[in-house]
């Protein structure tokens, strides 16, 4: 702990001490001015009174100020008790709290290697919280009892690592075993659940909370999203040590997609978006890589503008680029890296990843009444198959054969609603798929859209401002599903994923609105059909973000699968029965490898691929805050582990009455 | 009633009014048996009743010698002249009268202590001057303080008892002393030379040197009474203690005093560092000086106190 930390004094009650010192400082000290009131008394002469005592006084009711030990300890009595009414708070390395929580940000940005020694700030951060445990364990000299700790650690969601413990070593190793991720940062679930383990209420009353709240130590670089969300309850209180340094600038690679054109089915065009989150330009090469070999390089540098203010919202807002590569030949699929060529201080944004499959024609079929609109639309993409169904036709096959839908990679269901619904990716329209949990209450006319998630896949180049639809089935859904586009009257597009069915329902027959004569509707139909066939069945893959979890629909013989991570250590996975293989959160960006045995093939035969990208558009900012604010409070941020407050009052008056007594032994002996 | 008990009825009443309560008739016969000593020959004015070592109208014969054309007669001892035919004039020793000079300071530093300076200093003085004058002396009174000179000259004889008892009755106390003043008016007055005694306490804002070295100068047997009172000699046996805010009567002037034990104890030391100084001061001049503590019973003081020092025999 530094000097200055040592030092360093909050007074909870200034004004009141200030009133104190008002009231009572001056008077003591005309106490000293008045004269003491004395007897009076005629005498002859003066003349050896004059001579022999010092205690001479002037005729004006007061006199002149001179230098008293009693005034002086009195003075001092009396500031020591202002100070304890002011009830400073020392910083010394101790606390109050009886229960402190260690919050540590363990998100992408703080993989940045901007701490001393070329280390990340999620070790430094670690090094800070295990200082700042073994402070509070040790206790402060005001300290009266070491805390209880508990240890969280958040990215994209929180994690406890540590419940409620005395135990300095077993938090210490706790907080050494927390692992750097690439995810977001989201705060709020780390505060609801270290609420969860605080708040303790009585059971009469479950309004009323009996225990103190806790203390909270957030070790983090303060880029943190939803600090707005969360409003710290009365008593709670936050300090925030900044990991990091503040002039960190970064450059990333916030989108790569790759796609086959229906023209060139064997080549791959890839698009990559640029963010500079520096406060000066940017300009280098991207190089593009397949399966690890150098295919591409930028003819020349790319410039990026600098971080810049809106000049309305006075928001920052990054410096962006789009780069377009030259198509390259890839007619067996792989793994597409590009990679700036250029370091900075954080990595794992220098370089996204898409897996290209290889070119692949989907089978699609369409289950009820088959619009011509739609089913137009469909005969224009390049498919393998595309079969029409009745219902009942479809039915019928599912009774003679339930691994029929397994045999399309996208059955579309116009307004019709099979048996069965067990397995399969969907794209239902209108009616409502009881099956997956959305339960219809009515039907609705005239809506429009209030609400949509535009960064979802579905809506990739969908403009649904002009959307008209004028009637609607008005569905429930489920806990489940995925809300993707919400009129006033209820859900219009949801999504559900529930391991071996899939499905995307849009709540209303495209020929009751205006949207087939909208070129969103292409583009939503389009991407519903390739977000369905995820799973190396369609045409390209969707890029995971950290923190998302990889599913995958194995064929029924595979054996020992074995997920490889992109530090190449393998996981052997289980592959549950009548369910999708899943595994996740994925931590780290970079490439996962899904790999298992079937038949008489070897494992590297049979390769699933993943690209995880990191959020460059969050957590690409490296700039280390300096302050917090919370919905309704703002932090300031302190350097170093140690910064938790203690009292010092009692001590003052402890000293205030020492000199007290001190003084009146002073007056005994001059008396 | 004894001295004593006549300062207590007059201190009871507040004030002397008659001059019973300055000198009552038993102390007055007592002193009749007293007359005061002069250290030095004077020649009066008229004759006295003190035996003078000048050859003068005696009855003590001293000498002879011749006559002179002019000499008296009276003085003729017709006795030679019958057996030796020559004129011898008879030399007596001369009895001379005495000028006796009481100086009062009617400062109003006097009028203090318990009992009060003032007081004592007019019963001293009555009774100085009613030996004086029984003893046939030319007595004369001077009164200074307050900027003013108040005398009584010319006394002689017992009968003029009264009259100089009236004067002191009526004597107050005022304003400072004016002690330079004072004695500088007694040295100039032509009172003729004898025996000076002055009576006061000495405390002088403006000190005493020059009103004694004008006298000392001028042929006096000077004697300084310095009257005191007992809360002046030792303040914390007579109730001067605590937290005071001490009056100067004659300046007005405040002083805070906390008198505490260091404190008396310095100031008793200043009191005789400054009673040492007049003593020396007086007697490198040749005059007597005495320090009289006012509760010092009258008698004691004239029949004992005094007649050892010499003023009295």
């Amino acid at each position: 702990m530094s000097a200055a930390g040592l030092l360093a004094v909050t007074w909870l009650a200034p004004l009141a001490a200030s009133v104190l010192a008002l009231a009572t400082l001056p008077p003591l000290v005309a106490l000293y001015f008045l004269r003491l009131r004395r007897t009076k008394r005629v005498i002859s002469s003066t003349l050896f009174w004059t001579r022999a005592t010092q205690d001479l006084r002037a005729n004006a009711p007061f006199q002149r100020l001179r230098f008293s030990l009693l005034l002086l300890l009195q003075l001092l009595a009396l500031l020591l008790l202002i100070f304890a009414i002011a009830q400073p708070q020392l910083d010394l390395g101790g606390t109050n709290a009886q229960r402190v929580v260690i919050l540590i940000d363990a998100s992408g940005s703080m993989s940045a290697t901007d701490c001393s020694q070329s280390t990340t700030r999620l070790t430094e951060a670690k090094r800070l919280a295990s200082e700042r445990v073994r402070s509070l364990s040790s206790g402060g000299l005001f300290s009266s009892a070491a805390p209880s700790i508990m240890v969280v650690a958040f990215a994209k969601d929180a994690q406890v690592v540590c419940p409620f413990t005395d135990n300095a070593a077993q938090a210490i190793d706790a907080i050494a075993s927390i692992e750097a991720t690439d995810e977001t940062t989201q705060i709020a679930d780390a505060f609801e659940l270290a609420r969860a383990f605080t708040t303790v209420t009585d059971p009469d009353n479950a309004q009323a909370v009996i225990a103190a709240p806790p203390e909270y130590e957030l070790f983090s670089d303060g880029r943190i999203a939803d600090l707005d969300k969360v409003v710290l309850r009365t008593g709670e209180r936050v300090v925030f040590h900044t990991v990091g340094a503040a002039t960190t600038q970064n450059v990333g690679i916030a989108g790569l997609a790759a796609a086959r054109t229906p023209e060139r089915p064997d080549e791959v065009q890839i698009f990559a978006r640029v963010v500079n989150w520096a406060s000066t330009p940017y300009a280098g090469d991207l190089e593009v890589r397949v399966d690890g070999t150098l295919r591409a390089v930028t003819p020349k540098p790319v410039e990026v503008p600098a971080l810049h203010e809106d000049s309305t919202t006075k928001v920052r807002i990054a410096g962006e680029t789009q780069v377009v590569f030259p198509s390259i030949a890839l007619p067996q699929g792989g793994v597409v890296d590009v990679r700036l060529t250029t370091k900075d201080a954080l990595v794992a944004d220098d370089c996204a990843s898409v897996v290209a499959a290889p070119p692949h024609a989907l089978s699609i079929a369409i289950v009820g009444k088959g619009a011509f609109v739609l089913r137009s639309l469909l005969e224009g993409m390049t498919l393998a198959a595309l079969d029409v169904f009745s219902l009942e036709e479809w039915d019928r096959r599912l009774a003679s054969d339930a691994q029929t839908p397994d045999a399309y990679d996208v059955i579309v269901l116009d307004d019709a609603m099979p048996a069965q619904l067990a397995r399969g990716r969907y794209l239902v329209f209108r009616a409502p798929p009881l099956a997956a949990g959305i339960v219809a209450y009515g039907e609705k006319q005239n809506a429009s859209v209030r609400s949509l998630r535009d960064e979802h896949p579905l809506l990739q180049y969908v403009n649904l401002d002009g959307l008209f639809v004028a009637s609607m089935t008005a569905v429930a859904p489920g806990g489940d599903a995925d809300v993707i586009v919400e009129a006033s009257e209820g859900p219009l597009v949801v999504t559900v994923n529930r391991g071996p069915l899939t499905l995307v329902y849009v709540s209303f027959d495209p020929m009751e609105s205006n949207w087939p004569l909208q070129r969103g509707f292409v583009n939503f139909c389009s991407n519903a059909i390739a977000w369905l066939a995820a799973g190396g069945q369609a045409v390209t893959d969707e890029p995971l973000a950290p923190g998302d979890i990889i599913t995958a629909r194995l064929p029924s013989d595979a054996r020992t699968p074995v997920l490889r991570l992109p530090d190449e250590r393998e996981i052997a996975l289980v592959v549950p029965a009548q369910s999708n293989l899943s595994y996740g959160p994925l931590r780290r960006s970079g490439v996962y490898r899904l790999q298992w045995e079937q038949g008489s093939a070897d494992r590297a035969a049979t390769t699933l691929s993943y690209a995880v990208n990191m959020k460059t558009r969050t957590e690409g900012r490296c700039d280390a805050a300096s302050e917090i604010s919370f919905a309704t409070e703002r932090v300031t941020g302190v350097q170093g582990g140690g910064s938790a407050a203690s009292a010092a009052w009692p001590w003052l008056l402890l000293a205030a009455f020492v000199l007290l007594i001190l003084e009146w032994w002073v007056w005994l002996r001059r008396v | 009633m004894s001295g004593l008990a006549a300062s207590a009825a007059a201190t009871s009443k507040g004030r002397f009014d008659k001059i019973d309560d300055l000198i009552d008739s038993r102390l007055m016969a007592r002193l009749d048996r007293l007359d005061v000593v002069s250290r030095k020959i004077f020649t009066g004015k008229i004759q006295g009743e003190r035996r003078s070592r000048r050859r003068g109208q005696s009855v003590e014969f001293a000498d002879f010698r011749n006559y002179s054309p002019g000499d008296d007669l009276r003085f003729v001892d017709w006795n030679i002249y019958a057996r030796l035919d020559r004129l011898f004039l008879k030399l007596f020793l001369e009895e001379e009268d005495l000028s006796m000079v009481i100086a009062l300071d009617m400062s109003q530093s006097m009028d203090g202590g318990d009992p009060n300076k003032f007081d004592y200093c007019r019963r001293l003085a009555m009774a100085l001057g009613y030996i004086g004058l029984v003893n046939n002396n030319r007595v004369s009174l001077f009164g200074f303080g307050g900027g003013r000179i108040e005398r009584l000259t010319g006394l002689r004889g017992r009968r003029r008892t009264r009259e100089m008892g009236r004067w002191l009755l009526d004597r107050k106390t005022d304003g400072d002393a004016g002690f330079a003043d004072g004695m500088r008016a007694i040295a100039l007055g032509g009172q003729g030379r004898g025996v000076l005694l002055v009576l006061s306490d000495f405390l002088f804002p403006d000190g005493y040197e020059k009103g004694l070295t004008y006298v000392a100068g001028r042929g006096f047997d000077v004697y300084a009474l310095q009257l005191l009172a007992p809360q002046e000699i030792d303040p914390a046996r007579h109730g001067v203690t605590g937290d005071l805010r001490l009056i100067d009567s004659e300046t007005a002037e405040e002083v805070e005093v906390t008198a505490s034990t260091s404190v008396v104890a310095k100031y008793k030391e200043s009191l005789e560092r400054y009673v040492g100084s007049l003593r020396e001061f007086s007697v490198r001049r040749n005059i007597s000086h005495q320090v009289v503590e006012t509760s010092l019973d009258l008698d004691t003081l004239l029949l004992d106190y005094l007649r050892k020092r010499g003023l009295l025999a």
